[in-house]
């Protein structure tokens, strides 16, 4: 990476950082709340007697599955729906906030004034957003293992770190969907409505629609089932898994560039 | 929303090492004109070249050899001016810090301070000194002095004049005639998206309507007065005859020599004049 590049790349990360930091304390928060819970779920039987009581559709639904152990445990309570969604509104808001509503706020012309791509400098912004996604990641991960050994909910590490990937790849699927429409138009709300409404809608067809004999099919849509379809708090995930995360991301990523350069830039 | 025609058929040429004026309201297309030259708009028709480059398909090689002060002026507010320079500063490479520290004394600028937390005059002296950093080739200078004290509006004069000195090309958009009129060898003056007159200053102020009053040691002759083409709005008062001259003076002098006149005054006309002149009939 050149001096350039680098540069393009520190303004950002600089503008990211508390917002990072309030993330992954508020994901950390969460993780660490939630697991101060489990020594009072471990080996009751009562909870899985009454989530057994429940309409079959309503567990898998709300990923009651196996709510006793250790996997049933996390999955619904953090990895089938908040801590994914959580990442994936991170990376949306983050990336709308640092192309489409810097470009709108007019403070990206001093940067495309430059002898610098239009490319680079939402190249730029795109890394930075990614490195805070990583840095957000990494310490849900941290703060996962260690309260796992704190409560002792054992769980092989390699399913936590496979589960916490893919949904920090979710996330950055979203946000790679801000960025193709922030290429598009620097349009925060836009980006924000698609963004969001993308991995809301993902979350329904991936939860709701295999209550449906008719629409069950259909979940295979939703990135949430590429992602969390393998069950990967309990099984080893599929390399495809990964790959079919990471490609579109990347493909809207691309999108957004090029279409950066076919455009206006708005003046704010 | 509908489309805006913002500007149209606009044929400018800029000399290198000229200081070129570009005058027009708030509206007129200025900001416009100049986004396409950087590469930030995308002409529907046309082209915008500078130094033989296309601003569209080598805007990355123009932009090099150009520095760019912004109308509306929005910085990254989390960063101190010290921050910003040094990173735009990186960005092109090859910035003399003690140039910059130069500049910022000759500005009275402390960089130091967050911009959030700078005035409006301030924040356009951190424009500016990123603009006379560098060196480029061309200054294109949008509204420049917006904000900015009498004082430092005189120091950026004075740094305008030294790059010209240097060898620099300044396009100066403003609708601050008298900065013009002090700093332009050539001005363009823009009307609703449209070149209306291009010229020198002088050409320019020779357009430009001029007050005359005449005092005649006998009457005036009021019926050959009246009757000169260019006299707007005569009025004669006794000996003392004024009007308004929208062109050449020669058939008016033809005319006092032809008589005794005991004194006369012509006021000459500014590039403000010749400004509202083409303006006429433009709220």
């Amino acid at each position: 990476m050149n001096a350039s590049m680098l540069e393009l790349v520190a303004v950002p990360l600089r503008a990211v950082r508390r917002a990072a930091f309030w993330w992954a304390a508020g994901l950390a928060g969460l993780v660490a709340m939630t697991m101060a819970v489990w020594p009072a779920f471990q080996g009751s039987s009562g909870i899985s007697q009454a989530i057994d009581q429940l309409p079959a559709g309503v567990v898998q639904a709300f990923g009651l599955q196996g709510f006793g152990t250790p996997a049933g445990f996390l999955r619904g309570n953090l990895y089938d729906f908040f801590v994914p969604l959580l990442l994936a509104v991170a990376a949306v808001t983050l990336a709308s906030g640092q192309i489409a509503s810097e470009e709108a706020g007019g403070r990206l012309e001093l940067y495309y004034a430059q002898p610098v791509d239009r490319r680079a400098v939402l190249m730029g912004r795109v890394i930075a957003v990614l490195v805070a996604l990583t840095v957000i990641s990494v310490v849900l991960l941290i703060v996962q293992l260690a309260s796992d050994a704190a409560v002792d909910l054992r769980i092989d590490t390699a399913y936590v770190l496979s589960t916490i990937v893919l949904s920090a790849l979710l996330g950055a699927l979203h946000g790679s969907l801000a960025v193709a429409i922030a290429g598009l138009r620097a349009r925060p709300s836009l980006v924000l409505s698609v963004g969001l409404g993308a991995a809301f809608a993902g979350l329904i067809v991936s939860s709701l629609f295999p209550l449906s004999s008719v629409l069950a099919p259909w979940r295979h849509l939703s990135p949430w089932d590429w992602a969390f379809g393998g069950n990967p708090l309990e099984q080893a995930t599929e390399a495809w898994r990964y790959i079919a995360l990471a490609v579109p991301a990347v493909v809207l990523t691309g999108i957004g560039m090029a279409c950066v350069t076919r455009r206006d830039i708005a003046s704010g | 929303m509908g489309k805006v025609e913002a500007v149209r058929g606009i044929d400018l040429e800029v000399q290198q090492g000229e200081v070129f004026g570009f005058l027009g309201p708030n509206g007129s297309g200025k900001s416009t004109t100049i986004r396409c030259l950087l590469g930030l708009l995308r002409p529907t028709a046309g082209r915008v070249s500078a130094f033989g480059l296309d601003s569209t398909r080598d805007g990355v090689a123009m932009r090099r050899r150009l520095a760019y002060v912004p109308g509306e002026l929005r910085l990254p507010d989390r960063l101190s001016g010290m921050e910003l320079v040094t990173s735009i500063g990186r960005l092109r490479g090859g910035f003399d810090p003690s140039r910059r520290d130069q500049l910022a004394e000759r500005l009275r600028l402390d960089l130091h301070r967050h911009l959030r937390d700078l005035s409006t005059g301030n924040r356009r002296k951190v424009a500016l000194l990123l603009a006379f950093l560098f060196d480029a080739e061309l200054l294109v200078l949008d509204e420049p002095t917006n904000g900015l004290d009498p004082l430092m509006q005189h120091e950026f004069l004075g740094l305008v004049r030294e790059a010209r000195a240097a060898g620099a090309t300044v396009f100066l958009s403003s609708h601050v005639l008298s900065e013009v009129q002090r700093a332009a060898d050539r001005v363009a003056v823009l009307r609703a998206g449209r070149v209306v007159a291009q010229g020198t200053v002088a050409e320019l102020r020779g357009r430009a309507r001029q007050l005359v009053e005449v005092w005649f040691a006998d009457d005036p002759p009021v019926l050959e007065l009246k009757a000169l083409s260019d006299v707007v709005d005569p009025v004669v008062d006794d000996h003392r005859f004024t009007a308004t001259l929208s062109g050449s003076i020669q058939p008016l002098l033809g005319l006092l020599a032809r008589h005794q006149v005991s004194a006369m005054l012509v006021e000459e006309p500014d590039l403000e004049e010749a400004f509202l002149d083409l303006y006429g009939g433009v709220a």
